[in-house]
């Protein structure tokens, strides 16, 4: 295959105009994918910035008001898997680290439920609280819930 | 029965294994029996994996439930609809799948084969084979289907609820057979390299199993966003999750691929990069999987994440690896004479056409591996949201479909000037005109404007081919309107099936633009008997009504929608269903599509009392033609694969002439240069 030199300049302006696209796209559209515990880490240069933050949904911190379509919960680190067997290494009972989210307008997704893992979008506003504009469940294929022991 | 399915994959292996040698000593050896004898050996592996796919489906309609998967994917309550589709449901059974897609494909294209490319389709069928080692051995060793449980639950924990939706029961075996099939073309891409045959015979030979490849690429992205729009009860069909991105990238690899080998079949240029496109797709598939199963990239959905990922990443690297070596081993073979002339040329049309696709693909490859790569250079993991991928992606689109009225009308070589004006004139100003009129009826987003002037260029051009095409019949046979249009488009399948697909492409990306700019959103809290208003309907809420059953339970609301008289048009019935098994709620959304616009109406919430409930209703404007088109592109395709006559004559006096024939058989739709 020959590509005569013009045609190399043309298809070098497409793919400058490509990269410029994904580049100037970078800079207005990135945002902080943080773990609950890294979120407590840079709780300072955060303030004010937008975030994705993922977290378990701490159980008993769950208020939904259904007039309203307002979900708050607190969103406490995700424990470790043990990467090997896939077994979770036991919670400490009381976690020090979690934050309170206030997610407004939205429905509560379906698969929302204490114990859940998600994924918050929002911004980290004053007091550690998590304004949220999108709550996400992340959906595990396999529920080995109850299984008699 | 489960030692069956055992066997039967560890057989199937041994087949799988047993081809690729009998293969490639038949083909180097220049010894028939020993390539049937590997053909053989296929349709036996075939057979075996058919077994255990049978083998499964049995523990799952039994609920067998002393099976890890029929415990950990079906529950006795599931419907039997479902207890089928939970094949794919999880992990191990859809690899399964896969693999019988897999060895299905292969057996046909050794059947196809069997007297057909005896230099390449060997070597094409011991790749084929060699890829499904790779996942016969991730069933026999890694994620074996057919492991017991020490003690069997009285009930299995049942299939996810989400899946539980007939657009999920097709979504993923569209998408699989998508991904399989492109592997046909790819093998036969790597045949071409090994053998050295580099003309165009391994593209022809697989020309149909390529575009097989995109109909069910395009069917399966466009059933999981359905499944998205009906299911998930956000009234967006599209997010850019790395799952959603890992179907669409090889959808558009393919598409250019498509394209580009049509210059290769006319002009005898490309040559590397079609063998580069194909050999992207078939990475990309295996990317996807290795995306989905790996959970390296969070994705919101990751249905069947496991343990997979490195297995899935090595052998995807081993790919690329040989195949780039193969690429760069033949690389002084592959220049052709062949050179491009000019601009104004519809192979320069077409090569633009392909670096917008192939960029497209990238940035959706880049969004989507980017937190891993910040995570590796930066030690911080940065992500980009739907913003980035619509940001970049917005603007090629349009290039696209500027491209998809040029290319088509515009000549090989070079077009002067007077041509142009003659075949663009009329197409310009009516994309002009109707820029004009939506203008003037209020519309004011410059991209919606050259959205619409666009398409309306495209579909100007598409009707002036028809047009001409009909007339030219009419004039030479003298037919009646209807019947020059039936036999143009037979006569052309190729060439026409592929002008119905960029109607539909075109209708999609209206649905698109006006889904993506136009979408209003409502929500309200209401007491029984209130009404409230959405663009120009009015929704009055008459009562919550309950229902239970054995497998799930369910809030249902009814709603009233009165037209802008004040006439009711129709009731809805958003509901809230509850999975019993796993105590797991599940949004059921009310759905009135026009094609101006879809009503969508989701019961958020409600109180103990059920006199209370919380209503977002979405009023999207013309998203309907997104489903349209999707349709018109399934039937171009039907259209352009139909055997067609002048095809089959064509092969035949090839094949009577020589083995390797280089005749020109591509007469078939190729468009009529004037």
């Amino acid at each position: 295959m020959e590509i005569r030199p013009r045609f190399i300049i043309g298809a070098g302006l497409i793919i400058l105009a490509i990269g410029y696209l994904i580049g100037n796209a970078m800079r207005t559209t990135s945002e902080y994918y943080l773990t609950v515990n890294e979120v407590a880490g840079r709780q300072g240069e955060l303030g004010g910035q937008a975030i994705r933050v993922a977290g378990r949904v701490k159980p008993g911190t769950v208020e939904w008001e259904p007039s309203t379509l307002t979900l708050k919960f607190e969103i406490m680190p995700i424990p470790d898997v043990d990467a090997g067997t896939a077994t979770l290494k036991p919670v400490v009972a009381t976690d020090p680290v979690s934050f309170r989210v206030i997610a407004a307008g939205e429905p509560k997704p379906d698969m929302f439920a204490p114990g859940r893992d998600v994924i918050v979008e929002g911004t980290l506003g004053a007091g550690g609280i998590i304004t949220a504009t999108q709550v996400m469940t992340s959906c595990a294929s396999k529920y080995k819930p109850k299984q008699s022991q | 029965m489960t030692e069956l399915g055992n066997l039967a994959l560890a057989i199937a292996l041994l087949l799988a294994v047993y081809s690729i040698v009998a293969n490639i000593y038949g083909a180097r050896r220049n010894a028939p029996d020993f390539v049937a004898s590997a053909r053989h050996a296929i349709w036996s592996m075939c057979a075996m994996v058919t077994i255990a796919v049978v083998v499964l489906w049995v523990a799952l309609l039994r609920s067998d439930f002393s099976l890890e998967y029929v415990a950990a994917y079906s529950s006795t309550t599931l419907p039997t609809g479902y207890k089928i589709t939970a094949l794919w449901g999880g992990q191990q059974g859809s690899l399964l799948f896969w693999t019988w897609l897999l060895a299905i494909f292969t057996s046909i294209a050794a059947f196809q084969n069997r007297r057909r490319n005896p230099e390449i389709a060997p070597y094409a069928l011991a790749v084929l084979a060699g890829v499904a080692i790779f996942f016969l051995l991730m069933l026999n060793f890694v994620t074996r289907p057919f492991d017991l449980l020490a003690v069997a639950p009285a009930e299995g924990s049942d299939l996810n609820p989400l899946l539980q939706n007939y657009w999920m029961a097709i979504h993923p075996p569209s998408l699989y057979t998508g991904y399989v099939s492109a592997s046909v073309p790819f093998a036969f891409g790597a045949a071409a390299l090994i053998t050295g045959k580099l003309d165009d015979g391994w593209i022809r030979s697989t020309r149909r199993w390529a575009i097989f490849s995109w109909l069910f690429l395009t069917l399966g992205n466009l059933f999981g966003a359905r499944w998205a729009y009906e299911v998930l009860g956000w009234g967006g069909y599209w997010a850019w999750d790395p799952v959603e991105n890992a179907a669409f990238m090889p959808w558009l690899v393919m598409t250019a691929y498509l394209h580009s080998v049509m210059i290769q079949e006319r002009k005898d240029m490309l040559k590397v990069w079609n063998l580069a496109l194909i050999g992207l797709t078939f990475g990309l598939t295996l990317f996807g999987t290795f995306i989905t199963r790996s959970g390296v990239i969070s994705s919101v959905h990751s249905f069947t994440q496991s343990g997979l990922g490195p297995y899935f990443l090595s052998f995807l690297i081993a790919v690329v690896l040989a195949y780039t070596a193969l690429l760069i081993f033949r690389s002084g073979q592959l220049r052709g004479p062949a050179q491009m002339e000019s601009y104004l040329s519809r192979e320069a049309a077409f090569l633009f056409n392909n670096l917008m696709l192939v960029g497209i693909a990238f940035a959706v490859f880049w969004g989507t591996v980017f937190p891993v790569l910040s995570e590796a250079v930066r030690g911080v993991k940065i992500t980009v949201g739907p913003p980035f991928f619509n940001r970049v992606n917005a603007p090629l689109a349009l290039g696209l479909v500027l491209l998809m009225g040029i290319g088509p009308l515009i000549a090989w070589r070079r077009t002067t000037a007077g041509n142009l004006v003659r075949s663009f004139a009329a197409p310009v100003a009516f994309g002009v005109a109707t820029g004009i009129v939506a203008a003037a009826a209020g519309l004011r987003q410059w991209y919606v404007l050259t959205a619409f002037s666009l398409v309306a260029f495209v579909m100007g051009t598409v009707l002036a081919e028809f047009r001409r095409g009909m007339n030219a019949r009419r004039h030479m046979v003298a037919e009646r309107r209807a019947t020059a249009l039936v036999n143009l488009v037979a006569k052309n399948n190729r060439r026409y099936g592929g002008y119905v697909i960029h109607v539909g492409v075109i209708a999609a990306f209206v649905g698109i633009v006006g889904s993506s700019f136009f979408r209003t959103e409502v929500k309200k809290s209401v007491h029984e008997g209130d009404s409230f208003t959405i663009g120009s309907y009015t929704l009055r809420f008459l009562g919550l009504a309950e229902a239970e059953n054995a497998h799930l339970a369910s809030a249902t609301a009814r709603v009233e929608v009165l037209g802008p008289d004040g006439r009711e048009i129709t009731m809805m019935s958003p509901a809230k269903i509850l999975f019993k098994t796993q105590q797991q709620p599940a949004t059921q959304v009310a759905i009135r599509s026009t094609p101006a616009s879809d009503l969508y109406l989701v019961l958020a919430g409600f109180d103990d009392t059920g006199q209370n409930v919380t209503f977002e209703v979405f009023l999207t404007p013309l998203v309907f033609w997104l489903w349209a088109g999707g349709l018109l592109m399934v039937l171009g395709t039907v259209i352009a694969m139909w055997p067609n006559v002048r095809e089959r004559a064509a092969i035949a006096t090839v094949l009577s002439r020589s083995p390797a024939g280089t005749g020109e058989l591509a007469d078939v739709g190729a468009p009529g240069g004037d």
